[in-house]
């Protein structure tokens, strides 16, 4: 079956939030984005060869990295409040834990976090809403997806114990968002590719500003 | 009530009997190749694979009374008075610094208008110091979290950084003479320069926020570094144009320790 991004982004909103960017509607829907995420480039081809798990553990990380600086930046912005506050803080808190248990099992293989700018989702409830519902969504597909290619069992073990708490994560967000939490008898898996289309067109993932410079200081001296 | 009596003890039959077959299905007794056989296949269902990591215990941000956020400008925008299109403008904000790095600007605050439009109130690098003002959300870049904290001491002529508020670096500091002070004030660092050709300002230099508010006709502004030097017997005093400079050796250790968008209180 056909993964179409509209199943899985509730409401439209990361589709509004890459036409907030000056991206189409098309482009969004089937086009590919010029300059798709670096981040989801993973480990490099040899790498990958000699152990596949690495690349599946560096997507499943960039994921987290995803969910847990969106949360992250949502509780510090304190616009989002009461229930949803709740809810950003407990899923901030379990999405970074996440991120220290990939870290800590990829050690130096492990990427480095990539820079997000949210757009102003995480600044308002209901873009935070609509965003996470789609962010958990988006996570517990994936994890879906890449399940299956895993070769170690423990890593498998490890990635079904994380993926039952991404579709809680989602239940929950959906239910603070008015939408219903369980639809399907069968859920479908996402793709690597699809996901760094949908993540890529939202341009949640951007560079780093550059902040260095090598010209002469003209500083008061 | 005889017939109530019979009912009761038939109902009772039949769920003692589903309750005797459901135990029986779950502990494998209702198996037709015999206890043993079920008992042995019992005993070779494996244990769960343990798990390759350990997901620690999921940890709240904590104190976030020393976390400072700052962003860059996207594009260029202006910054007005209030969160309001309609509102008396500020400053404009460009997206390149002089030095040609990106503008950052300090986040002190947010807002969404009637629209549900989000705007930023940012600290601005502009005259009279300490001015913020209100842009887009749409404007500016990602937002980065730092957690250090640069205090300049005016008169004891210090330097001092501190992480979550713990003091991490001290060193001594030249600072403006009477006539060209440095300003007081909440700045931040702006930008960092390195590998320049230029003795007087030593191996590297922070841009801050703020700026000299008696040389407003020095060249690119009249923005306040805090920088090496190549006089470093002048140190500690007030010798400078009111940059603030530190030894060679102790502007490389901050370098090592302090990020850009980090914010500067000068007292």
């Amino acid at each position: 079956m056909d993964f179409l991004l509209d199943d899985l982004d509730i409401d439209g909103a990361l589709r509004e939030a890459g036409e907030h960017a000056g991206i189409s509607r098309a482009t969004f829907l089937g086009g590919t984005v010029a300059g798709a995420v670096a981040a989801f480039a993973i480990a490099p081809p040899a790498e990958a060869a000699r152990n596949p798990d690495i690349a599946v553990l560096n997507f499943a990380l960039v994921l987290e990295y995803l969910q847990s600086s969106f949360y992250t930046e949502a509780e510090r912005s304190k616009a989002v409040r009461g229930k949803a506050e709740d809810a950003a803080k407990r899923l901030g808190s379990v999405e970074r834990a996440h991120v220290t248990a990939f870290k800590d099992l990829l050690g130096k293989k492990a990427i480095k976090r990539p820079a997000f700018n949210f757009r102003g989702t995480t600044e308002a409830e209901r873009p935070f809403l609509k965003t996470a519902v789609a962010l958990e969504d988006l996570a517990v597909a994936a994890y879906k997806g890449q399940a299956p290619r895993l070769r170690d069992k423990t890593v498998l073990a490890a990635a079904v114990a994380i993926h039952s708490v991404e579709a809680r994560h989602a239940a929950w967000m959906r239910f603070l968002f008015g939408v219903q939490p369980a639809v399907n008898a069968f859920d479908d898996a996402v793709s690597k590719p699809e996901v760094r289309r949908v993540v890529g067109a939202t341009r949640f993932v951007v560079a780093r500003p550059r902040t260095s410079s090598r010209r002469r200081p003209r500083f008061t001296g | 009530m005889r017939r109530k009596t019979r009912a009761a003890a038939a109902l009772g039959l039949v769920a003692a009997c589903a309750v005797a077959g459901l135990g029986s299905l779950l502990l494998g007794g209702g198996d037709r190749d015999g206890d043993g056989q079920a008992a042995a296949r019992r005993a070779v269902l494996p244990a769960p694979p343990r798990l390759a990591l350990d997901v620690p215990t999921p940890k709240g941000l904590g104190n976030a009374r020393h976390v400072a956020v700052w962003t860059s400008v996207l594009r260029p925008a202006t910054a007005r008075a209030h969160p309001q299109s309609s509102a008396r403008r500020r400053a404009r904000l460009s997206r390149r610094t002089p030095e040609g790095t990106a503008n950052v600007v300090l986040v002190t605050g947010r807002e969404s208008d009637a629209r549900g439009r989000v705007w930023v109130r940012v600290r601005l690098p502009v005259l009279p110091n300490g001015t913020t003002g209100w842009v887009p959300r749409r404007t500016l870049g990602a937002y980065q979290a730092v957690r250090t904290h640069l205090v300049v001491d005016r008169r004891r002529l210090t330097a001092t950084l501190l992480r979550d508020g713990r003091r991490i670096f001290r060193a001594g500091v030249g600072i403006g003479r009477a006539r060209w002070p440095t300003p007081r004030g909440r700045f931040y660092i702006r930008n960092r320069l390195t590998r320049y050709r230029s003795a007087t300002y030593g191996p590297l230099a922070f841009g801050t926020s703020a700026r000299s508010a008696t040389l407003t006709d020095w060249p690119a502004g009249g923005f306040v570094g805090i920088h090496g030097t190549d006089q470093p017997g002048l140190l500690p005093g007030r010798v400078s144009h009111g940059c603030i400079r530190m030894r060679n050796a102790d502007i490389l250790r901050l370098d090592r320790l302090v990020t850009v968008g980090t914010p500067v209180t000068i007292r």
